[in-house]
């Protein structure tokens, strides 16, 4: 079976200088949840970007469903990885917010009434279904991270990549958020500080340090070990 | 002025608000441009005109205290560019005030600017109060505004309010570090937040695009609705424009 | 007044300034869209954002007075001048759309002076100012603060002009109030500006950075385009001043005695403009408009 997202030693330096990411090599299976860990500027959102196309690594290869990501590539490629900002605000940038989460399946070619369908359809899901009409700014910050969820969703992704979700959010909203993705089917990537957001989701972890893969294991087996967890700046 | 007033005005469902944006916008414009360019001394047409203009407004269930204090700003405004068409105009003078001379002929002036200003600010006022800033916006698209600036302004409604976040924010952060100090200090103070929010910027419109890039996007605001124009929606619009142009025309007769 | 209200401009003028704007506004569309990309609607939308937002500021100018930056000219210089050329006409729509500030009818007018000859004007002269003196930060600086000062004349004459050809206000009280008045703000407006690039000089460079070093023909093709518009400003501000019975008519009026009955001396000279001075002025300052015209389209073709 062909692994769904393969990074062979991906590589990525800022056009800046910065080093971000140092020859990271790993795969996540069809159904998969990983959760993404490391210390602040470890790199995970600059990998998180490489994996649909925003980011091309400096050197090694990104590949989808056993396709490189490429210029040819890469429209199929983001119909396939659905990723989730790190900022809502940066992802919600329509006036309202039925355009929002249509604007994934428009961008595909879907007619406006197939769109508005589909759309209705997730942020039914979601619980925003009175929101629809409503911009950005006049929704909570829960609600905001629900809304961005739902612009990637509605596109039926094969894999949810998903920065820092629970960042912000108050326990209640936290909660909610982690049951929604449970009950998805996609794999899913969730990089994040909240240990206790992704105990119990995902079941393997990845461990970015300084830009280099640390640990790719067991989640369970890494959250027991607090020598290792302090080890990888994960715990203070 | 604030930016806030693009989402303060409530709608209320009227036979205006079943008129879609675009045609709001024609007939905004038709209105205004007859209003503008009626020629001097056609004060029956001007009346007329007003007449409609506030027609719809009854027609659209904007009471009458509202459109007056929605007016009286850019009114004021207009008199205050219109006053020295009072003195500059050489004439006849036909009162002193203080100093300077009133003349006739700038008398005249400014009676057909204020009265053709205000007339024209009416179908503005109807506007505002009938139409939020995404449907304007899908308006001006049905309505082939150059696509770059309909993109533009589509973003610009969200990032503006993130924009005077990020304002905000900062002055209120440099507030409480430096109070009081002089005007050149102030100066500084304003310039450096007016340059950090606009870096900010910057980095904003990158990650958005990002984030459009990641959703598909190839260059162009999809547009989600599809406007509903009904036939009744037409013939309206139409009739209205009609006897407006006809009250323009009837000025210009000889 | 750089938003003309409805009410002000006649019907030729309303329809000539709207069909100067539309022409305007397609090539811009293009040249933005070549310029930046698939980037330019993000782009585009945050310096709407931030002209906005920016416009809500009051800077302190000492002597208890304030003012808001108008924009013009840190469009030109930020995105050069036709994406700054439809920022700035994104702007004047919400304003005579949502805000009634400037008119409706009068948008094709307001179009024309602020987005079209603002910031084309702006950016003309931040060009020939930066490949005159350089591009060091003091360089950059006085490029940008002279294009906004130089820009917010042209919209004055641009306003002024407009007045006198819809047959509103003779040429010289036209020139006097309006185009003085922007002589004036031009100075707050050139000081702000030059701020907020020597601001952006210092932290983010990366902005300004415009990798368009001139061939030297283009440039002298411009720099005799500038001076082509420098001398007609000249030629009409010379034109003004050498009617000496402007001032002194203004001054007398001023001056004479509280009271002193309905005939004024002053007044019955001030009799209605000599046709053919009327005339002169009126071509003199449309001779401006296409300078500043020709002067665009120039610089539209130096850039592939
Ligand atoms: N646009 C950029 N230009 C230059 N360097 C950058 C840029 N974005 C991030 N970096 C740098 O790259 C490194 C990795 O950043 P990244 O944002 O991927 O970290 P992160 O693991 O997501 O951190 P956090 O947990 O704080 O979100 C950091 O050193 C950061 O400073
Ligand atoms: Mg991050």
């Amino acid at each position: 079976m062909t692994a769904l997202v393969q990074a062979r030693d991906v590589t990525y330096h800022y056009p800046d200088g910065t080093p971000a990411l140092d020859t990271v090599a790993f795969t996540v299976a069809a159904g998969e949840r990983v959760a993404l860990l490391g210390p602040t500027g470890a790199g995970k959102s600059t990998l998180l970007q490489s994996l649909n196309g925003l980011l091309r690594p400096s050197a090694g290869a990104v590949l989808v469903g056993g396709v490189a990501v490429n210029d040819e590539t890469v429209t199929a490629v983001r119909r396939r990885v659905g990723l989730v900002f790190q900022n809502p605000d940066d992802q919600l940038f329509l006036p309202s917010l039925l355009e929002d989460v249509a604007f994934g399946p428009l961008n595909a070619g879907a007619s406006r009434a197939e769109a508005a369908t589909r759309s209705h359809a997730v942020l039914e899901a979601l619980g925003l279904a009175a929101a629809h009409d409503r911009a950005a700014h006049h929704l909570s910050g829960g609600e905001r991270r629900l809304a961005a969820l739902a612009t990637v969703l509605v596109s039926q992704p094969d894999l949810l990549v998903l920065d820092e979700p629970s960042g912000d959010l108050d326990a209640r909203s936290r909660r909610r958020l982690r049951d929604i993705l449970a009950e998805r089917r996609e794999a899913l990537l969730v990089a994040t500080h909240d240990l206790e957001f992704v105990r119990g989701l995902c079941s393997r972890a990845l461990v970015l340090v300084a830009g280099k893969l640390a640990w790719d294991g067991a989640l369970d087996v890494l959250l027991a070990d607090r020598a290792m967890m302090e080890r990888f700046g994960l715990v203070a | 002025m604030s930016f806030r007033h693009l989402d303060r005005f409530a709608q209320v469902r009227s036979p205006v608000t079943r008129v879609p944006a675009a045609g709001r916008v024609f007939g905004t414009v038709v209105l205004a441009l007859a209003t503008a360019t009626l020629p001097a001394g056609a004060w029956v047409q001007l009346g007329l005109l007003a007449a409609v203009s506030l027609a719809l407004l009854a027609i659209a269930h904007v009471p009458l205290r509202v459109a007056l204090a929605r007016l009286a700003w850019p009114l004021g405004l207009v008199l205050l560019a219109s006053l020295a068409l009072l003195v500059v105009m050489p004439g006849e003078p036909l009162a002193r005030l203080g100093p300077v001379a009133v003349t006739a002929q700038g008398a005249d002036r400014f009676a057909m600017v204020m009265g053709r200003a205000m007339v024209a600010l009416l179908p503005a006022v109807l506007l505002v109060s009938t139409t939020s800033f995404p449907e304007l916006l899908q308006g001006l698209r049905e309505l082939r505004v150059p696509v770059a600036v309909a993109t533009a302004l589509g973003l610009a409604y969200r990032l503006l309010y993130l924009t005077v976040d990020e304002l905000e924010r900062l002055q209120r952060a440099a507030r409480s570090r430096h109070a009081g100090g002089g005007v050149t200090r102030r100066r500084h103070l304003i310039t450096a937040i007016a340059a950090a929010t606009l870096g900010r910027a910057f980095v904003r419109a990158e990650r958005t695009h990002a984030a459009m890039l990641a959703r598909g996007f190839r260059g162009t605001l999809p547009l989600l609705h599809a406007p509903v124009w009904t036939y009744r929606a037409v013939l309206n619009v139409a009739a209205v424009s009609i006897l407006v142009l006809a009250v323009a025309a009837s000025a210009r007769l000889p | 007044m750089a938003h003309i209200p409805d009410g002000f401009l006649s019907m030729p003028v309303i329809a000539g300034t709207a069909t100067a704007s539309l022409a305007a506004l397609a090539t811009a569309a293009r040249r933005s869209r070549a310029a930046l990309g698939e980037r330019e609607g993000p782009v585009l939308g945050a310096v709407t954002a931030f002209v906005f937002a920016a416009q809500m500021l009051n800077f302190p100018l000492g002597i208890g007075a304030s003012a808001h930056l108008l924009g013009g000219a840190l469009v030109a210089v930020l995105l050069g001048p036709w994406a700054g050329m439809l920022v700035l006409f994104a702007v004047l729509l919400v304003q005579a759309l949502l805000f009634q500030d400037g008119g409706i009818a009068a948008l094709g007018a307001n179009t024309l002076n602020v987005a079209v000859l603002g910031v084309g004007s702006a950016g003309v002269t931040y060009r020939i100012g930066r490949a005159g003196l350089g591009e060091t930060r003091g360089a950059t600086v006085v490029a940008a603060g002279l294009a906004a000062w130089i820009s917010t004349a042209i919209v004055g004459l641009a306003v002024a002009a407009e007045l006198v050809l819809s047959g509103l206000v003779p040429l010289q009280p036209a020139l006097l109030l309006v185009g003085g008045g922007h002589v004036l703000i031009g100075i707050a407006e050139a000081v702000l500006t030059g701020l907020l690039v020597d601001f952006v000089f210092r932290t983010r460079p990366a902005l300004l950075a415009r990798r368009t070093p001139a061939a030297r023909g283009d440039r002298i093709r411009v720099v005799a385009l500038a001076g082509a518009v420098v001398a007609t400003v000249l030629v009409a501000v010379g034109f003004a001043s050498s009617q000496p019975d402007v001032l002194e008519t203004a001054l007398a009026r001023l001056a004479s005695p509280v009271g002193s009955g309905l005939t004024a001396a002053p007044l019955a000279e001030y009799q209605s403009p000599v046709g053919g001075l009327w005339v002169a002025g009126a071509v003199g300052v449309l001779a401006a408009f296409l300078v500043a015209w020709g002067l665009t389209i120039a610089v539209q073709r130096r850039r592939p």
